[in-house]
């Protein structure tokens, strides 16, 4: 059964932690253009977002394929 | 082995070796952090209200700091709207609940509270529990509402969306980091994990664990990480850029410095013989209050979903009006701030920011100011710009221009000649009030009962009752001249000001001390405004004093009035000055009257259109507000619609006409009804 849920436990928090990131950049280029950033800048920050994005997520998906667990713990205890 | 002793087994290496260090580390930041928060609400608040005119807003601190409560922890104003209000209601305590656990958790092991095992740190484990649950709820609520029911009122911007992600990356990171802790430890080892955290513990149920105790110790470290880091980074975020959420702070310093006076009751401009400009030109000239209330509106869409001239498609929207503002403030302040007062160049809001069709399209009917939920006020700010365009710009439309100009040539809006404001009176034989030997009450006529043939119908019904009533009463005749009411909402204050004097002096000549009024225009401005200029009089408007001939039983009615009627509040009788009960008690006292009301009525009620100077006004773009009040009658089957105002019944007496239904239906004012019945 754990070895079953694996997949989708890693797809579960592989979503979260992309939540996170897009949050992170997206909060980072509103905060930008909160304080004064002129409006053209912003498809140049889109990209630059867009790239590191990508690179998080093949981190991120390697990451938790090689480390994550496979015990289930209600199997454990 | 007790239930406290078994709820902390397992956990006490994971508080000092992985929550420990991370709490201290986001304490010391959130400190930074706070600092620079309290910097930045000087920097890019304080100082831009502080561009702002004087006004004074700390007089009777106890009841300000009441109501700021009852309204934000009781949600007072939210709760009009049921969907909406549970919805606030739900993120806001959950939120709080949150925090509360949070905090208790935080702050109790570092300092010895609750060194555990204690049973202070269960409760809050299950109130952030319960907090959590409640803001999913809330959460969930909000997001159908604005990304799936999309209702027109609300404006999506990226940044509302990054709140809501954002909240739900937090609030699922933080499940999942107490998940995972049971999931280690072992919910059926520990039985009080379902009863104290109950969601994450059944997440906990589905957790995948790695197989030695330092390894899962690393990835409880992990997942705290990413819980605490984005929760930071989510603070600075919220405290420092302008997010919708910073409503937090916002919304109760506003509700606080709300306007505690009657509602649409406007200011005089002081100084009017040496003042160098009027009004309100660029950003600066507003008060720093209604540079406040720019900052507070939540861009809620509540004011826009009740307003008559955005449902009748006229280019108005209190919210986009007030979010536009906002914008300017933000664009203009800093700009502003940063040069020397007699080198700045401010840009003019009117043409840049706010559309002259917009402004007029106002009936200052304060519906907005009503559904409002941190108590925005619009209805000073849009004068206080129309007197700009008035008296400095001269800018106004042909029928403005006539208006005003009937009004200082012949004290009427209609130009009518002054000595023809008596004739409706002729055959009546009222007297006029001082050449009465010992009179009791002015009945103050107004323009509409003087020279608008359908109102003057009015005037002559009020008479009659009030002769037949043995009232001492009498007119001021052609010495009476306008209020100063239309002048006043157009925006020229000047006018206003040398009409309202003329009539104060008259009144006070002869000794008047109680004034009934027909209209509640007139009521308004001699009760709430004259005294601004040293005119205190006792001021009834004629459904209040009707109402009292019919209780104290010196008018009788008697002849049934077999018909459904609705009736239609008059804005600045209901609204302005919370007359509600008097004209329906009147209704019911009519035999055979059957009263039915329109869905807004009251608190509620929709303009007839012609309130804020719109009575002397076109309607060129749009719906026809008089038209569509109409339909509402129309669509509670009513065969009379009941008004207490002369616009209301000329307005609504057009409504029935331009809809065809004069065969099916009629307007009629209280005292014609009453005239009737007696
Ligand atoms: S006062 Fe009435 S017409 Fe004017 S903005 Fe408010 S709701 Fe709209
Ligand atoms: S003015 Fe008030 S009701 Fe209108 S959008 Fe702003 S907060 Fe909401």
């Amino acid at each position: 059964m754990g070895s079953a849920l694996r997949p989708l436990a890693i797809a579960v928090e592989i979503i979260i932690l992309m939540g996170v990131i897009y949050s992170l950049f997206l909060a980072v280029k509103l905060s930008a253009l909160d304080f004064g950033l002129e409006e053209k800048y912003q498809k140049f920050i889109d990209w630059v977002f867009m790239i590191m994005g990508c690179l998080a997520l093949v981190f991120f998906v390697a990451h938790l394929i090689t480390f994550y667990p496979r015990l289930l713990a209600l199997t454990l205890h | 082995m007790d239930s406290l002793t078994r709820f902390w087994t397992g956990q006490e290496v994971y508080i000092m070796k992985v929550f420990l260090p991370i709490i201290i580390g986001f304490l010391v930041l959130f400190m930074g952090l706070l600092a620079i928060f309290a910097l930045s609400i000087w920097w890019r608040h304080l100082r831009l209200w502080h561009l702002g005119k004087e006004e004074n807003r700390s007089d009777r601190g106890a009841l300000r700091l009441k109501s700021l409560l009852a309204v934000t922890f009781g949600h007072l104003r939210f709760w009009k709207e049921l969907y909406p209000g549970a919805m606030h209601f739900l993120i806001f305590w959950g939120a709080i609940l949150i925090f509360l656990g949070k905090i208790v958790r935080l702050f109790s092991y570092p300092v010895g509270l609750t060194n555990p095992p204690q049973a202070i740190f269960q409760y809050a484990s299950f109130v952030s529990e319960i907090g959590g649950l409640l803001v999913i709820i809330g959460g969930c609520m909000a997001v159908y509402r604005r990304y799936i029911v999309k209702p027109s009122r609300l404006e999506t911007k990226p940044t509302n969306t990054l709140i809501y992600l954002w909240g739900a990356v937090l609030l699922m990171t933080g499940y999942f980091v107490k998940g995972y802790r049971i999931a280690i430890i072992g919910g059926s080892v520990v039985p009080d994990w379902p009863f104290w955290s109950p969601l994450s513990y059944l997440i906990s149920r589905f957790f995948l664990i790695l197989p030695t105790d330092p390894l899962n110790e690393l990835l409880v470290w992990h997942r705290v990480l990413i819980h605490a880091l984005p929760a930071f980074l989510f603070f600075a975020y919220v405290f420092i850029t302008r997010t919708p959420l910073q409503h937090f702070f916002l919304s109760p310093i506003n509700i606080y410095f709300r306007n505690l006076k009657l509602r649409g009751v406007l200011a005089p401009i002081p100084n009017f013989e040496e003042a160098e400009t009027f009004g309100v030109r660029e950003i600066s000239e507003f008060t720093w209050k209604q540079l406040l209330d720019l900052e507070a509106c939540t861009n809620c869409g509540r004011c826009q979903d009740v307003c008559p001239a955005h449902l009748s498609q006229k280019p108005l929207s209190p919210r986009r009006m007030t979010q536009n503002l906002k914008d300017h403030l933000s664009r203009e302040g800093p700009k502003l701030l940063a040069t020397l007062p007699d080198q700045r160049q401010p840009e003019a809001i009117m043409g840049t920011t706010v559309s002259e069709d917009e402004l007029w399209a106002c009936t200052a009917c304060m519906a907005c100011e009503e559904a409002c939920p941190v108590y925005v006020e619009q209805i000073i700010r849009n004068i206080d710009l129309r007197r700009y365009l008035v008296l400095v710009e001269t800018k106004y439309s042909s029928e403005v221009r006539l208006t005003l100009k009937n009004l200082e040539k012949s004290n009427n809006p209609w130009g009518m000649g002054r000595g023809l404001r008596t004739d409706w009176a002729k055959e009546l034989g009222v007297k006029i009030f001082s050449q009465l030997p010992d009179p009791k009450i002015l009945f103050w006529v107004g323009c509409c009962g003087s020279f608008d043939a359908r109102n003057q119908k009015v005037a002559i019904s009020m008479v009659k009752i009030l002769q037949a009533s043995g009232i001492q009463f009498g007119i001021l005749g052609n010495e009476e001249g306008c209020c100063g009411d239309p002048a006043r909402r157009i925006g020229n204050e000047y006018l206003y000001q040398t009409t309202a004097q003329a009539n104060i002096e008259i009144l006070k000549r002869y000794g008047v001390k109680t004034i009934v009024t027909l209209c509640p225009h007139c009521f308004h401005t001699l009760k709430n405004e004259y005294p601004q200029l040293g005119g205190d009089f006792q001021v009834i408007h004629h459904t209040q004093f009707l109402m009292e001939l019919i209780s104290s039983e010196r008018l009788k009615l008697t002849k049934p009035i077999n018909k459904v009627i609705t009736y239609h509040d008059s804005c600045y009788l209901g609204r302005a000055n919370q007359i509600f009960e008097a004209p329906r008690r009147i209704l019911k006292s009519i035999p055979g009257l059957k009263l039915v009301e329109m869905e807004r009525h009251r608190n509620r009620s929709f303009c007839c259109g012609a309130g804020g100077g719109r009575m002397w006004m076109e309607e060129h773009i749009g719906t026809r507000i008089n038209q569509m009040r109409t339909d509402q009658a129309i669509e509670v089957k009513a065969e009379l619609i009941g008004t207490a105002c002369p616009y209301c019944l000329t307005m609504l007496f057009d409504g029935i006409k331009e809809k065809g239904k004069e065969e099916t239906m009629a307007a009629y004012d209280l005292s014609e009804l009453v005239d009737q019945s007696m």
